[in-house]
């Protein structure tokens, strides 16, 4: 099929517009930001909404800013922003490492950091990089707004805390003093999703880790938070043998499955050598930040 | 070594000159019309319902509620292919729909016309085929012998002091064109029809229609559409006799155009191979014996498979002299894929053996890979495995030392090198750690044309008349373009052989002689040297030409003839000309993570004569690069007759970032039987780049790399 099953339309003239829309047209009806995740699906007739909610004139949720310790991004901000956000290559080099490698220049044009995480494919990148750099989400539904933090948000293989009723309106990153962070990736061939991805942040103060943050894509049916390798490396001075000890739990806790991008022990050992580079990388950016 | 002849011709666009095609700018800005493009008044639109199931029998098949559809105007099963039931290039074999047994997946099985597409697909959706599943026979040490080439040249008996041995595997490559198969057939409301038709062969295709609708060639016309690429993959009918079919049936000019995923199913790819070698040499350095098993995997029809494996086994040694060859090539049918003619023919999948053979054999007497070929290097008058004595140029020594002694790309700078020049790309992944560079030779050589005693030419009819005074000639064959530049150089050699500026090369049709197939790298050599000795014949006549009086020749050209091999032997004159390639890759591997940057492909190729540098550079860049992904990612994934991956998500092909700088000496060693000394230039380029680049990831990683495509993980 290369078409999608007919279904209606309208443009959302305000958050609270649709989400008025989706209470309104029931579990039926889906949000539609970029589309290119959604759009490919209902070709495939994999989903077949009844109605969409277009939310891509909500100029209001298209930002990168800094406010109150963080950095808010607004969940209409295309990859192609999120690329070339000087404030973000300053404080967050993981999202430039990760946009560089996210499908194509026409993808990057429209697709979204709202769609990619409420997506939540574990092959997607920025669950990765979100999940690093410990970000929590705005999301706004009838009854008001809440904020969860990463490690609630993917609730099971595409599903996250975002309910039927809700739109994620934002993403907020706390900054905090010595941060370092990478994102490393491997794919068959460039512009295509990852056979496994590594994201690492690392807040460094007087040559301890005081805290890290690593997500993996591609090798488990939800994006991968390492925590057990987070707990190795916390308090820890950072060494190659340490970011080689974090890399071996790494390979050892996520779960791919073999597929024609790879055989199972193949991105274990990817995922071994991807973390241990990714923090390396983290971590001499936290060492060129203080410096 | 590189020649660009300059002269100072009279009119431009001559033999040798660096003439623009015309078709590239339409193609650049979207304004050609390739032979999906195609409309006529009143057109219907054609799907094909196909087997879902490699092998089946099928019980019955209910058209009843798809012919009811509102919109439909045929449904047509073998039951309506009036004439011959069958096709194939070799031996009709085929099912022009299946009669009773389906023996790959995607077989067509019934055939849909209807006012629109979205129509004609809904239609066939309610066509109920009911199929008996059988057990494919998916593994081709099952498979049945289709054809099986001895070779037993020398004395048999001789053995060697140092012997190296392997085993190498060649995976299942597609041509990937990016115009799916498709054309229009326009009904003539006189029993006949015109197929306008993306194609490599058109009398091939005429012939195969007309024995299907038994109708003479009189009444089906067959015409050059747009091609969006071949490579092999368009010499075997896939949507042709369908549409005609249909076509005739309507009344209606119906237009077939099938989906990506169609178009995996729709043409024959490239054979995989398992091979077995053992060499034999002196401690010096000489080749004494090479002994090959060889095993195809022709899928569920012949087509080209004879041939193919007739290549496989002529080639299977590579260009070096040898006193002794044992090669055993069978290719099998199954119900996997048909397979056939993909460039580069049976020679590109023994390269990537013979040539990790000589690398092996080198490291085992401790002599450089390149002196240990040249040292063996096949020279004119030497003799092929098949006997056949070489009197046509062989410049593999030339070739090699040619390439040896071009400069190697620069070492890897510093850590801040571009991320695109490293494996990984942007991804970020390495900025040097872990990245070692190997470098890796190799040569190939295949055959110019058809063999083993098939009567091969091409027709050429050129014309000309005055108008307004001026001269204007005419040139008309039945010669496909493919995307090669065939036209622009036939037009280069009317304006050389007849010295006027206005040439027109009218549109390929079968209402002249065969041209044979735009294949086997025998198109510019067949019918440049028809239309040559068309020119040659009217140059005579050009006394008579007036304002009333036009002049006109139709010549045939003829190659020498070639003849069979010997079934026990294999020994025999089966060729008419060789062509030579060599390549050199460079990659850099991330050995931590199995990633190759192919840092430079450098190669030496001799083409008789260029006829125009810009075209003969563009064949052996697109060749290479078809050589890149055969090396490191083109592979049609199969499990069971099942295929995979039948898209281009998954069957992944090199794009610009993959494709490094081509370092390139063309040289001009006149063929003496080719027009202008020319030869074949399209499938050289295939042959030894694969080997190439595996040799080099094999010195960069110490890993064997013994099968094709490589994978990341054969590199940790
Ligand atoms: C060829 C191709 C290659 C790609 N490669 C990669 C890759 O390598 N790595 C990668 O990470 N991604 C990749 N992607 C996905 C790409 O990043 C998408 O843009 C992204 O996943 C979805 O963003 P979107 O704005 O297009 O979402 P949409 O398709 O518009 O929406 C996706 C889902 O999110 C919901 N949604 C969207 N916005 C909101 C919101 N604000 N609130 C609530 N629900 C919302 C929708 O209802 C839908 O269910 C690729 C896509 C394509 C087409």
């Amino acid at each position: 099929m290369q078409t999608p099953a007919p279904f209606g339309y309208e443009r959302a003239t305000s958050v609270d517009g649709a989400i008025a829309s989706l209470q309104r047209l029931g579990p039926e009806a889906r949000i539609i930001a970029g589309g290119h995740s959604l759009l490919p699906m209902m070709k495939l007739r994999l989903a077949n909404p009844e109605h969409l909610i277009d939310i891509n004139d909500l100029v209001e949720l298209s930002y990168i800013r800094e406010q109150d310790g963080e950095i808010r991004i607004g969940a209409l901000t295309r990859h192609v922003a999120l690329l070339k956000s000087e404030l973000l290559a300053r404080h967050f080099p993981v999202f430039a490492d990760a946009e560089t490698v996210i499908a194509d220049p026409v993808v990057r044009n429209r697709g979204t950091i709202g769609g990619s995480l409420c997506q939540a494919d574990a092959a997607e990148d920025l669950s990765a990089v979100c999940t690093a750099v410990k970000a929590k989400v705005v999301i706004r539904g009838a009854a008001g707004e809440r904020v969860v933090g990463m490690e609630d948000f993917h609730v099971g293989p595409y599903q996250t805390a975002v309910g039927a009723g809700d739109v994620l309106t934002e993403v907020r990153l706390p900054l905090r003093p010595g941060s370092g962070s990478a994102h490393e990736k491997v794919e068959r061939r460039a512009g295509d999703w990852a056979i496994a991805a590594a994201s690492a942040a690392v807040w460094i103060a007087a040559g301890r880790i005081t805290d890290v943050g690593i997500g993996l894509s591609a090798v488990g049916l939800t994006t991968i938070h390492l925590t057990r390798a987070e707990d190795l490396l916390r308090g820890q001075a950072p060494s190659e043998d340490l970011f080689a000890e974090a890399g071996a739990i790494a390979a050892a806790d996520c779960s791919p499955g073999a597929d024609g991008r790879g055989p199972i022990d193949y991105k274990r050992h990817l995922v071994g050598v991807l973390t241990h580079r990714a923090l390396r990388r983290a971590a001499a950016r936290a060492a060129s930040q203080e410096a | 070594m590189s020649t660009t002849r300059t002269r100072t011709p009279l009119v431009r666009g001559r033999v040798g000159e660096l003439m623009p095609r015309r078709d590239a700018e339409p193609k650049v800005t979207g304004a050609f019309a390739y032979s999906s493009d195609l409309e006529a008044e009143g057109m219907l639109f054609a799907v094909t319902v196909r087997s879902p199931h490699p092998h089946a029998r099928i019980a019955a098949i209910d058209t009843a509620a798809a012919v009811a559809t509102a919109g439909v105007h045929a449904v047509l099963t073998h039951a309506d292919v009036p004439g011959r039931k069958t096709v194939g290039m070799h031996r009709a074999d085929q099912p022009v729909l299946v009669v009773d047994v389906v023996r790959y997946q995607g077989e067509p099985v019934v055939i849909v016309a209807a006012d629109d597409l979205e129509t004609a697909r809904r239609a066939a959706v309610l066509v109920v085929v009911t199929y008996e599943v059988l057990e494919p026979v998916a593994d081709p040490e099952r498979g049945e012998v289709l054809r099986d080439v001895r070779i037993r040249h020398g004395d048999q008996s001789l053995g060697a002091d140092v012997v190296v041995s392997g085993s190498y595997e060649v995976g299942m490559q597609d041509q990937a064109f990016l115009g799916p198969e498709s054309g229009l057939a326009i009904p003539d409301g006189d029993g006949g029809v015109d197929l306008h038709v993306a194609t490599q062969w058109l009398h091939l295709d005429q012939e195969q229609i007309c024995a299907a609708l038994d109708l003479p060639p009189a009444k089906v016309r067959v015409h050059l559409a747009g091609v969006g690429g071949a490579f092999g993959g368009r010499e075997d009918v896939s949507m042709q006799i369908h549409a005609c079919l249909l076509a005739l049936r309507t009344g209606r000019p119906v237009k077939m155009v099938y989906t990506r995923e169609e178009s995996f199913f729709g043409h024959v790819h490239r054979h995989p191979a398992w091979m077995r070698y053992e060499h034999g040499a002196t401690p010096e350095g000489d080749l004494v014996y090479v002994r090959a098993e060889i095993l195809l995997d022709g899928g569920a029809y012949a087509s080209s498979s004879p041939a193919v494996v007739s290549n496989a086994a002529c080639f299977a040694a590579g260009p070096y002299r040898v006193q002794r060859a044992t090669i055993d090539a069978r290719v099998v049918m199954t119900n996997n894929p048909p397979c056939g003619a993909m460039r580069g023919f049976g020679a590109v999948q023994v390269a990537v053996a013979h040539e990790a053979q000589m690398d092996l054999l080198a490291a085992a007497l401790g002599i450089d890979p390149v002196d240990l070929r040249v040292r063996n290097a096949l020279k004119t008058g030497d003799r092929m495995i098949t006997g056949q004595v070489i009197d046509g140029p062989a410049p593999v020594r030339e070739l090699l030392e040619g390439l040896r002694a071009m400069p190697l790309p620069l070492e890897r700078g510093s850590l801040r090198a571009d991320l695109r020049e490293l494996p990984g790309g942007v991804a970020n992944t390495t900025h040097g750690e872990g990245v070692r560079r190997g470098v890796g030779y190799a040569i190939g050589f295949k055959n110019m044309g058809f063999a083993e005693g098939f009567d091969d030419y091409s027709t050429a009819r050129v014309r000309v008349s005055l108008v307004n005074g001026e001269p204007l000639v005419e040139v008309h064959t039945a010669a496909c373009e493919v995307g090669q530049g065939l036209v622009t150089v036939l037009e280069q050699i009317a304006r050389t052989e007849l010295g006027f500026e206005h040439v027109v090369v009218l549109p390929a049709d079968t209402t002249v002689g065969s041209a044979g197939s735009s294949s086997a790298s025998r198109q510019t050599w067949m019918t440049g040297g028809a239309v040559k000795a068309a020119c040659e014949a009217v140059r005579e006549r050009l006394h008579e030409l007036a304002a009333d009086r036009s002049v006109e020749e139709t010549v045939e050209h003829h190659h020498r003839p070639t003849f069979p091999l010997d079934p026990e032997t294999g020994q025999g004159d089966a060729q008419v000309a060789l062509c030579f390639a060599a390549h050199r890759a460079v990659c850099d591997v991330d050995t931590d993570l199995g990633l190759v940057r192919v840092v430079e492909i450098a190669t030496t190729q001799d083409v008789g004569r260029i006829m125009n540098p810009a075209q003969c550079e563009g064949q052996i860049q697109g060749g290479i690069a078809q050589g890149l992904g055969l090396a490191l990612m083109e592979e049609i994934k199969t499990e069971n007759g099942l295929v995979r991956n039948p898209n281009f998500t998954d069957y992944l092909i090199p794009t610009i970032l993959d494709m490094p700088p081509v370092r390139l000496a063309i040289s001009e060693t006149p063929h003496p039987d080719a027009p202008y000394g020319l030869n074949g230039v399209g499938e050289p380029p295939t042959i030894a780049s694969t080997p190439a680049i595996a040799a080099a990831l094999r010195a960069a990683t110490g890993r064997p790399v013994t099968r094709v495509p490589v994978r990341p993980d054969d590199l940790i």
